[in-house]
C-alpha cells in the first residue's frame, strides 16, 4: 500500500487562500487505510480550512467529497463533474501523489493541490504505525535475501551485507526506530538454513527497471485495445 | 595473491607488505575547504613515519576537499596516499571516472567504502546515491584493473594500477557475519584490509581466529586499526555514540585513572601497548593508526612503538 | 414513537431483556431514556405495551432481569426498580397523557373479570374505539392484584394508578355484578357482540385428607381476600401453610404480619424444586418463617374440632421422569407439627359460575378454549388470562389480554376467528464471555428492605423505591445492547482494521468490510470516532447527528446574540451526578449563559472532527467534561480520548484557534458542582479580543 502523511496545515491553507470555491477530495483506498486521506481527514481538513480562512477574513466555500480511488478514470469522473457543475475553482486532493497527477491531467484550467505528502510503499507495523517495505525497484531481489528487501529497508540500500553501523540489530541512522535489515536477513536465512548464500556476491544492480530507466509503464497487451 | 608475475600496483604499501614488513598506515584528513597549506602541514607531520596515509572521502559525510585532490597533493609532497572512495556520493559512472583520474594523478592505493550515512554529516538533507555498495565497488575496480573493462563491459583505454583496500569492522553486528563479509570483500578484490579501531582485543582476537581459520590472512593483508584515546571523556562518548565501536569499561577506567592532565599520555601509552599486542596476533600484517586530528603525535607513537624507521623498498 | 434507536432489525431481533418479557417491553429504550433524565419518555415506552407498569414495578417477577446480558459481566440491571422509579416520578404526566379513542367503532364487548388480562384487553379494545364493559363480581377492580397480593408487596394506590389510567380510556365498569347471578350470560351475549371471559383462577384447591373441615383450617385465596379487604382472620399462635409456591409465601408472610408467633411452610418439593421465586423464599426466611421441605400432608389433627397439628409423610419424589406432577411418598417416615391453624395454598382453580347456565363448554372444571384463537366453544365468546393459560404471572396475563383484544377486534370486523401464531422471538443472543471479560464491572444499586423485625409488624411496604440518583446510576449500568456501531455503507469501508485495533472489547472484525456484531458490541463508539472513512455510525447518539443539531442551534442570528465567550461543552452522560444538566436548555438560556451543553453517552466517542467543528460553528471554547477519573464505563476509552484530544489541540494550533481553546476535564466530586466551576473558569479566562486578533494575524502570516 502507498503510505502518505497529512501535509502541514499551513501549506494547504496557503495553496488555496485566494480561491473562492474549493473542493477537498479524499481517496478511499491506501490513504484511508493509513489514516491520512480518507473521508474523516477530508472533513477535518475542510473544517480547519473554513475556520482558519474565516479568521483571515476570507470565507471561501469549502466542499467535501471522497471517491473510492483517485487513480482510475471511472472513479474520478464524478469529481470532474462536480468541479464543473459546482463551479469549483481549486481542488485539494488527499490522495497520494498518483491521485494529484491523475486529477491534474484531467482538470483543465482548475488547479489541484496536494493535501498529503506521499512517503513510501509500506505496511502496518502496529496500531498507528506504518513501515517502508518495498522501494518499487522493478527487479525484485528478495529471493536472495530471505524475502526481506535491503533496497527498501537498508538506509544505504546495501546488497552485500551490513555496514559497520549495525549494532544490536539496529541501524545507526536511527537506532530507536530502524532495524538493521541485514540483521533481519541474516537471522531469517539462518532460520531457513540458507546462511551460506550470504557468501555470494550480489553484483551491481541494474537500475533501469527502477525510475532510473525513465518513466515507467506497465503493460498487459492482452487487455489493450488494438491500435 | 594469485598475481605471481608482479605487483598489483607497485605502491609502496604493497611493496612493504609483500616484503613481509609490518606495515604502518595512518590517516590524513583533508581540510574543509581548499586550504592546501594546512594539508601540507599535516603531510609533513607524518612523512617518513608511515608507509602510506589514508585520505578520507568526506568522512562522516562532512564536506571536505575531495580525496582525489588531496591524495594528489600527498603524492606531490612525497607521502603515498591511500585514496578512500565512498559510494554514497557517486554512481558507478562518477566512480570509474574518478578512479581513472586518480590513477592518472599517480595514486596507487585506494580504499573502497560505502561511506557514513549523510544524516551524520553537515548535509543531512542531501540525496544519497549508493548505486553500488563497497563490495561492488571493489569488484568493479578489480575488473577495470585486471580485465580492462568498465562495469558495462566496455574496454578501458590504458589500464590502471591500483592496490585495493577494504575496511572491516569486527565489532559491528551480526558478529558471525563479519568474517563472511570480509571474505566477500577479499573475493571481490580487496588486497588489503584496514579494520575499524580496536579496543576490545579479546573480540578482535576471536575475529582474527575465524579469519585465519578461513585462510583469509593468506589472501590479503590485514592491518589492525587503532585510534589513540585523548581522554576518558572521548572514550566514553565513542563507546556510547558511535555504532560499531565498543570500548571495554576497563579501558575507560584506565584512562580516567590517569593523573590530571595525563589522560592523553595514558591514551598513547595504551595505544603503544596495543600495537605490541596486535603484532603478536596471527594474521596481522600491520597497523592502521587513526590519530584523528592528532597527526602531530603520529611520529611519537611510531617512534615509541619501535616502528621507525620505515623500510625503503626499491620499486 | 420517536425512539432513539429501533431494535437491531425493527421488530425482529430483540435484546434479551425485551425478548424475555411476555409483552416485549422495549426495556433498553426506557432505561436509556431514564439515563438521559427523560422519565416521561420512559413512561411512554412502558405504556406502549403494558397498562400495569405501577403493578409490575412492584411485583413483576422480572424475566427481563433474569435475561439481562449484564449478568455475564457482573449482575443484572435492576430493571423492575427502574420501572417503579419511572411510574413514581411521572404521576402528573401519566394523567395528562391519558386519552380517549379518536373514533368510535361499531361493536360492544363484555369482559368478565377485571384482573390484569381482562383490563388489558378492555383498554386495547377501548382505544381501538369499541364499546367495552367490564363485569366484576367484587367491589374492587384488579382481580388477584386487588385481592390476593398482600399490601406490603403491592400497595393499593400503586394498583389504583394503573386502573385509573386504564379506565380513562372510557371503559364502562360494572363492579359488584356477578355474571350468572346478577346478570345472566345470555343477557350479556345479547347486549354485546363479543364476550371475553377473564375470570382468572380465583378459588383455592382444598386437600383430600382428613381434618380439613376442622376449625382453624383456611383456604389460601379467601384468606388473602380477607386481609386485602381489611379483615383479620383469626389465627392461633402457630400457623402452618401448606404449599411451596409464591401464593403460599404471600400467605405465610401475611400470617406472620397478623401476629402469629410461629409460621411454618410445608411443601412436597425440595428447597431447590420449590416453585416460589428464590428472593421470596429468602425474604420469608428473614422474617422467621420456617420451611419444611419434602413433606406431604397426611392428616390435619384436631382437638375438639380445633386444629391441633398436622401430620406429614415423607415425599420422595414430586415429578416423574417426564416432569409431570406425580408425587411418591414414603409412609414409613412421618412427622407431626403442632399448630393452631393450617392454611392451604396448594393451587387455584377457576370459578366458572358465570357460564354454568350457558352453552359454553366446561370440561372437568376447565373452560374449553383454543389457545391460538382464544375462542371458546361458543362463537363470539373468548377467554384470556389464567383461566385459559393456567397459573402464571401478572405480565403473562397482560400479554394474553393484548392477544384477546386482537382476536376480538378481528372478530368484530370480519366475523372470523383469528389464530395468533406464537411469535418467534429472535434475540441478539448472550453476551459472549470473552467480550464480558473485557468490560468494566459496576455494582448494582441495591435498596435495603425494611428490617425483618420491623416489617413483620404490619402490612406497610417493605421496599423503598430508588432515589433519582440511584435510578440514574443504575440506568447507566445498562449496556444499551445492540445500539452500537454499524457500518453505514460497505462501499466506503477500506477494510483498514482501525476499528479492529481500537475496539477495547475485541468485537470489531473485518470480513472484507468492517463488522461490529450487535451481539457483542458494547456501544462505546471508539471505532466510529476513529474510522478514517467516517463510515461507522452509532445507533445510539450518533455524533454526526449531534453536529447537525449543533449547526441548527447555532445557525443564523442565534449565534450572534450569544453571550461571549461562548463555551460549547460536551458532557459525559454516564457521569451519574449530572442530574441538573439532563434538562434540555432553552435557547434563551444558551444565549444568556454563553454555555451550550451537549450530553454524550461517553465523551470517548467524540471524533477529532467533533473536537474541531464547534469552532466553525461559532464556539470560542470547547470543554470536554469526562466522568470522574478512572470512572469511565468503557475500557480503554479514556486513554484514547486523551490522545485524540492531544491531536485535536495540535490541529487547533495549526488552524489558528489555539490549543488552549479545547480543554479536557474530569469531573471532580459532583458534576453539579464541578461543571459550573469549569464553565465559569473557561468564561473568565478567555483572552480578550485583541489577543485573539493578534493570534489570528500571526496564524495568517506564518508561511
Amino acid at each position: 500500500m502507498i503510505i502518505a502523511d497529512p501535509k502541514p496545515f499551513g501549506q494547504v491553507k496557503e495553496y488555496i487562500k485566494d480561491y473562492k470555491r474549493v473542493l477537498v477530495v479524499g481517496c478511499g483506498t491506501c490513504v484511508t487505510v493509513c489514516l491520512s486521506g480518507g473521508e474523516a481527514e477530508v472533513q477535518l481538513l475542510a473544517s480547519g480550512l473554513r475556520i482558519a480562512l474565516g479568521k483571515n477574513g476570507k470565507n471561501p466555500v469549502i466542499l467535501e467529497g471522497t471517491v473510492q480511488r483517485q487513480c482510475d478514470e471511472e472513479f474520478v469522473v464524478p469529481v470532474l463533474d462536480r468541479v464543473r457543475d459546482e463551479r469549483i475553482d481549486a481542488v485539494v486532493t488527499l490522495a497520494c501523489g498518483v491521485g494529484v497527477n491523475f486529477l491534474a491531467d484531467r482538470l483543465g484550467s482548475v488547479p489541484v493541490f496536494p493535501g498529503v505528502d506521499t512517503t513510501f510503499y509500506g505496511a502496518s507495523a502496529g496500531q498507528g504505525l506504518w513501515a517502508e517495505l518495498c522501494a518499487g525497484c522493478g527487479n525484485c531481489i528478495t529471493a536472495y535475501t530471505g524475502g526481506i528487501c535491503p533496497i527498501a529497508r537498508c538506509s544505504k540500500h546495501l546488497l552485500n551485507g551490513p555496514c559497520g553501523g549495525s549494532e544490536k540489530g539496529r541501524c545507526e541512522v536511527a537506532p530507536n526506530s530502524i532495524d538493521c535489515v541485514w540483521q533481519l536477513i541474516y537471522d531469517r536465512l539462518k532460520k531457513l538454513g540458507r546462511l551460506s548464500e550470504l557468501q555470494n556476491l550480489l553484483p551491481a544492480k541494474d537500475w533501469r527497471t527502477a525510475s532510473d530507466g525513465g518513466v515507467r509503464r506497465s503493460v498487459r497487451e492482452y487487455l489493450q485495445e488494438p491500435k | 595473491m594469485s598475481d605471481n608475475n608482479g605487483f598489483k600496483s607497485g605502491s609502496n604499501l604493497e611493496r612493504v607488505l609483500r616484503a613481509g614488513h609490518f606495515a604502518v598506515t595512518c590517516e590524513c584528513g583533508p581540510p574543509k575547504g581548499a586550504d592546501v597549506e594546512h594539508l601540507e602541514k599535516k603531510i609533513n607531520l607524518v612523512k617518513g613515519c608511515v608507509d602510506a596515509a589514508n585520505v578520507t572521502d568526506n568522512q562522516t559525510a562532512v564536506v571536505r576537499m575531495s580525496s582525489i585532490g588531496a591524495s594528489a597533493i600527498l603524492v606531490r609532497n612525497g607521502v603515498e596516499p591511500v585514496m578512500q572512495m565512498v559510494t554514497r556520493d557517486r554512481n558507478r559512472i562518477a566512480a570509474q571516472s574518478d578512479i581513472f583520474g586518480a590513477s592518472a594523478l599517480g595514486i596507487r592505493n585506494m580504499l573502497c567504502l560505502t561511506g557514513d550515512h549523510q544524516t551524520f554529516g553537515n548535509h543531512p538533507m542531501a540525496k544519497n546515491v549508493f548505486d553500488l555498495d563497497s563490495i561492488q565497488l571493489l569488484d568493479m575496480v578489480r575488473i577495470i584493473r585486471d580485465e580492462g573493462k568498465v562495469n558495462s563491459g566496455d574496454p578501458v583505454e590504458g589500464g590502471i594500477k591500483m592496490f585495493l583496500g577494504a575496511a572491516a569492522n569486527p565489532f559491528a553486528d551480526p558478529f558471525e557475519f563479519r568474517v563472511i563479509r570480509l571474505a566477500k570483500k577479499i573475493s571481490a578484490g580487496a588486497d588489503f584490509v584496514q579494520t575499524q579501531c580496536i579496543y576490545d582485543m579479546d573480540r578482535f582476537r576471536q575475529f582474527m581466529k575465524m579469519a585465519c581459520d578461513m585462510g583469509l590472512d593468506k589472501k590479503c593483508f590485514i592491518l589492525a586499526g587503532l585510534t589513540p584515546l585523548k581522554s576518558a571523556g572521548m572514550a566514553a562518548y565513542m563507546n556510547k555514540n558511535v555504532a560499531g565501536i565498543s570500548i571495554p569499561d576497563s579501558v575507560i577506567q584506565r584512562i580516567r585513572g590517569a593523573q590530571k592532565g595525563k589522560q592523553a599520555e595514558e591514551g598513547i601509552r595504551f595505544l603503544i601497548e596495543q600495537i605490541q599486542e596486535v603484532k603478536e596476533i596471527p594474521g596481522i600484517a600491520g597497523v592502521h593508526i587513526m590519530a584523528i586530528e592528532w597527526e602531530d603525535r603520529v611520529r611519537e607513537i611510531a617512534e615509541r612503538a619501535g616502528l621507525l624507521p620505515r623500510p625503503a623498498i626499491e620499486a | 414513537m420517536d425512539k432513539e434507536c429501533p431494535q437491531v432489525s425493527a421488530g425482529e431481533i430483540l435484546a434479551t431483556c425485551s425478548a424475555a418479557c411476555p409483552v416485549h417491553t422495549d426495556t433498553r429504550e426506557y432505561v436509556q431514556r431514564i439515563s438521559r433524565g427523560d422519565y416521561e419518555g420512559a413512561l411512554d415506552i412502558l405504556l406502549e405495551v403494558n397498562p400495569f407498569p405501577s403493578v409490575c414495578g412492584r411485583i413483576c417477577h422480572h424475566p427481563c432481569e433474569s435475561e439481562c446480558r449484564r449478568k455475564t459481566i457482573d449482575t443484572a440491571v435492576s430493571l423492575r426498580m427502574l420501572k417503579r422509579f419511572v411510574v413514581e416520578n411521572t404521576r402528573e404526566y401519566r394523567v395528562s397523557r391519558q386519552k380517549k379513542p379518536a373514533e368510535r367503532k361499531q361493536g360492544a364487548v363484555a369482559i368478565v373479570g377485571s384482573g390484569p388480562s381482562g383490563l388489558t384487553a378492555a383498554r386495547d379494545l377501548a382505544l381501538m374505539g369499541y364499546r367495552v364493559s367490564v363485569y366484576e363480581k367484587d367491589t374492587k377492580l384488579g382481580g388477584m392484584l386487588a385481592h390476593a397480593i398482600p399490601r406490603y408487596r403491592l400497595p393499593a394506590d400503586a394498583l389504583m394508578e394503573d386502573i385509573q389510567d386504564i379506565l380513562a380510556t372510557g371503559i364502562e365498569v360494572r363492579t359488584g355484578c356477578e355474571v350468572g347471578r346478577d346478570i345472566t350470560f345470555q343477557e350479556l351475549r345479547k347486549d354485546h357482540d363479543a364476550v371475553l371471559i377473564a375470570v382468572g383462577l380465583a378459588e383455592s384447591h382444598s386437600l383430600p385428607i382428613p381434618g380439613t373441615e376442622s376449625s382453624g383450617v383456611f383456604l389460601g385465596i379467601p384468606f388473602l381476600w380477607d386481609i386485602a379487604n381489611g379483615l383479620r382472620p383469626e389465627l392461633g399462635g402457630r400457623t402452618l401453610v401448606v404449599g411451596g409456591g409464591n401464593v403460599a409465601i404471600d400467605i405465610a408472610r401475611a400470617a406472620k404480619r397478623l401476629g402469629t408467633s410461629k409460621v411454618y411452610m410445608a411443601c412436597l418439593e425440595k428447597r431447590e424444586e420449590m416453585p416460589a421465586w428464590q428472593w421470596e423464599i429468602d425474604e420469608a426466611q428473614e422474617e422467621g418463617i420456617e420451611i419444611l421441605n419434602s413433606w406431604g400432608p397426611k392428616a390435619i389433627l384436631a382437638e375438639n374440632g380445633n386444629v391441633s397439628g398436622i401430620e406429614f409423610r415423607r415425599c420422595t419424589r414430586v415429578f416423574d421422569e417426564e416432569h409431570r406432577f406425580s408425587p411418591l411418598y414414603d409412609d414409613s417416615e412421618t412427622t407431626q407439627v403442632d399448630v393452631d391453624s393450617v392454611i392451604l395454598a396448594i393451587g387455584q382453580k377457576a370459578c366458572l359460575d358465570c357460564v354454568s347456565e350457558s352453552p359454553v363448554t366446561v370440561d372437568r372444571g376447565r373452560l374449553q378454549c383454543d389457545r391460538s384463537s382464544m375462542a371458546t366453544s361458543e362463537r363470539g365468546v373468548f377467554a384470556c388470562g389464567e383461566v385459559m393459560t393456567g397459573p402464571g404471572s401478572a405480565i403473562q396475563a397482560v400479554a394474553t389480554g393484548h392477544d384477546a383484544a386482537r382476536v376480538i377486534a378481528h372478530f368484530l370486523q370480519t366475523g372470523e376467528t383469528l389464530k395468533i401464531a406464537p411469535r418467534a422471538v429472535q434475540t441478539i443472543g448472550d453476551l459472549p464471555a470473552e467480550t464480558a471479560a473485557r468490560a468494566k464491572r459496576f455494582e448494582r444499586v441495591e435498596v435495603s428492605l425494611t428490617d425483618p423485625a420491623v416489617r413483620i409488624g404490619d402490612f406497610s411496604p417493605i421496599e423503598p423505591g430508588f432515589s433519582e440518583m440511584e435510578a440514574l446510576k443504575e440506568s447507566r449500568r445498562c449496556l444499551a445492547c445492540a445500539t452500537g456501531a454499524y457500518l453505514e455503507s460497505e462501499a466506503v469501508c477500506a477494510g483498514c482494521l482501525t476499528c479492529v485495533r481500537v475496539c477495547p472489547f475485541g468485537v470489531a472484525k473485518v470480513d472484507r468490510t468492517a463488522v461490529m456484531p450487535a451481539q457483542q458490541c458494547q456501544t462505546c463508539g471508539l471505532c466510529a470516532a476513529e474510522c478514517p472513512a467516517a463510515g461507522i455510525a452509532l445507533s445510539r447518539f450518533a455524533t454526526n447527528k449531534m453536529r447537525e443539531k449543533l449547526r441548527e442551534m447555532l445557525a443564523g442570528t442565534v449565534a450572534e446574540k450569544i453571550s461571549r465567550p461562548f463555551v460549547v461543552s460536551y458532557c459525559c452522560l454516564n457521569e451519574t451526578t449530572s442530574r441538573e444538566f439532563l434538562r434540555e436548555q432553552t435557547e434563551a438560556e444558551i444565549r444568556e449563559t454563553g454555555i451550550l451543553r451537549v450530553m454524550v453517552p461517553c465523551v470517548g466517542r467524540l471524533s477529532a472532527l467533533d473536537l474541531v467543528s464547534p469552532f466553525e460553528l461559532g464556539a470560542d471554547k470547547l470543554a470536554v467534561l469526562a466522568c470522574k477519573e478512572e470512572g469511565c464505563f468503557y475500557t480503554g476509552a479514556e486513554g484514547l480520548l486523551r490522545r485524540r484530544i492531544a491531536r485535536a489541540k495540535k490541529f487547533l494550533d495549526e488552524i489558528g484557534v489555539g490549543q488552549e481553546s479545547l480543554q479536557l476535564f474530569n469531573t471532580e466530586g459532583s458534576a453539579e458542582q464541578s461543571w459550573p466551576r469549569i464553565w465559569a473558569q473557561l468564561r473568565s479566562a478567555a483572552p480578550d479580543d485583541e489577543v485573539i486578533a493578534a493570534q489570528a494575524a500571526a496564524g495568517g502570516d506564518s508561511r
